[in-house]
Parts: C-alpha cells; structure tokens; sequence
C-alpha cells in the first residue's frame, strides 16, 4: 500500500499547480513524494527585501503525521538568512516544525509561517548558540530538541 | 393505458449526517488531516462508508477516525485536536449516529423507464 504521505503530498501538489503558490513562495522541485524544494522571499519593506532563501523540506512516509524536516538551503550560492531563529547550517528553531507541528498544517503553509517569520524580524543577528549548535548539530534538523524561547520574533 | 416497465436503473447517493447546523468551512467538507472529503475515505482504506467512519471532537472539529486516531496515538500530538489544539475528546454518540445514519442513506431515486406500446 502506498505511503499516507503519497496521497496527501499528491493532494498539496495538484493544489499548488492548480492555485499557485502565495505571493513570495515558488515551487522549486518536487519530482518525487520525499524532498520538495521551495524559495521564499519576504514582500514589502523588511531586513530581507532583495534577498530570496531556498527551503528544503523532506518527508516521511506517515507525513502529516509526523511532521516534515525543513531547513534553508547552504551552499552552492543559497545562504541562510540571518536571523534569530536560524542557524547558519540552515537549521530553523520554528516550534510548528517541533512540538507544535499539526496535521492539518502543510508545505505552503509552513511556508507563509516562515515568510512571516522573515517579515516581522528587528534585527539581522545569528542565534546567540549559533557556533555552539552548529558544530555539533545533527544532518537532519528533526532530531534536535529545540526550546522554544519566545513567540513574537 | 397499460404500462409495463421493463427495466429501471435506480441512482443512490449518500452523505455523512453531519447535523443540521454543519456549514462546510472554506477548504470545503474534507478531512483536515488527510485533505479527502469525508464522504470519501482515509488513505489507509479502500472503501468509504461504514468502515471508515467519521469522528467528531468535543470541540466540534470532524476528521475520518482512523486518520485523528493515528494523530492522536502519537506522542507528538499530546492528545490535543490538530484544529485548534485543545485537548481530543471524542464525541461518542455522534461517532455511532453517523454510523447509524449511513444505513439511513438518502435516495435520490430516478427511474428510467421504458414504456410498451
């Protein structure tokens, strides 16, 4: 039988051919149901404007239930933005990617979450742990453990 | 006159009983968790109907079963409904009236005659 992932992930894609993708987010890849590649850019006046960030998302077979692992692209010309809440590795301390992940949540709209996270950014710095997470962060950001400092960066 | 009919083919449709005060919200009437309409069913089933049935939340919010029970037997999901991420408490009675209901299913019966001379 075909992964649960397939079919919601089939669902996501028909809809985003079909719709579009937000203002801001394009449709990189998605040639198979297990990595998808996305851009954000934040719209409007932002620490960001100009720049455009590439995001990885990879799933498992039980996706929606099991959340995806996203991350920013580093290398070969992608950089992560400078922000709070992401490491330079790419790594992103978002709480709806870890403890408030929800099945009814999906890639656009984890998209939007991140543009808006973008958005609402005061000041261009790394996370003050950022060297210290870095050297030591494992391949895939799901197996981190993150704690959740605050809501309104 | 005398009419015989020779054959007719009846068309039935069926719809969950989702009470009278259910309005489809804006993604439409599907499952929040697996995007397939309730009438349909959950990715692990073949066959929509009684066998895979609908759940309702005390909160209101209606997923199939088998994909909320999935949800909530994860760690992960700390028993909190995927909507609005109050605590699942699944609504029982409603849970068997559905069922009930679609052994009550609604014909929307044409018939196609033939009539002989």
């Amino acid at each position: 039988m075909a992964a649960i992932s397939t079919r919601r992930l089939g669902k996501e894609l028909k809809e985003i051919h079909s719709e579009g993708c937000p203002v801001g987010v394009t449709l990189v890849s998605a040639d198979n149901f297990e990595c998808w590649y996305f851009t954000i850019q934040v719209m409007g006046e932002s620490e960001y404007e100009g720049e455009a960030f590439m995001l990885k998302f990879r799933f498992e077979p039980t996706y929606p239930i099991a959340s995806p692992a996203v991350q920013f692209v580093v290398g070969n010309g992608q950089e992560a933005p400078v922000h709070p809440h992401v490491y330079s590795n790419g790594h992103i301390c978002a709480s709806i990617l870890g403890n408030e992940w929800s099945p009814v949540l999906g890639v656009i709209s984890i998209c939007v979450t991140l543009q808006s996270m973008l958005a609402s950014c005061k000041k261009k710095e790394r996370p003050t742990d950022n060297e210290r997470y870095v050297k030591h962060a494992p391949e895939n950001p799901k197996k981190t453990r993150f704690e959740y400092h605050d809501d309104d960066v | 006159m005398k009419v015989t009919v020779k054959q007719w083919h009846p068309v039935a449709q069926w719809r969950w009983d989702m009470g009278d005060d259910h309005t489809p919200d804006e993604e439409g009437d599907v499952c929040g968790i697996c995007r397939v309409p309730y009438e349909g069913c959950c990715p692990a089933c073949k066959m929509p109907g009684d066998d895979c049935p609908l759940m309702w939340g005390q909160c209101t919010h209606v997923f199939h079963m088998h994909c909320v029970l999935k949800w909530t037997n994860t760690a992960a999901s700390k028993g909190l409904c995927p909507m609005d991420r109050r605590p699942w408490s699944a609504v029982p009675c409603l849970l068997s009236s559905s069922v009930a209901f679609a052994e009550h299913r609604s014909f929307l019966v044409t018939a196609d005659r033939k009539v002989a001379r």
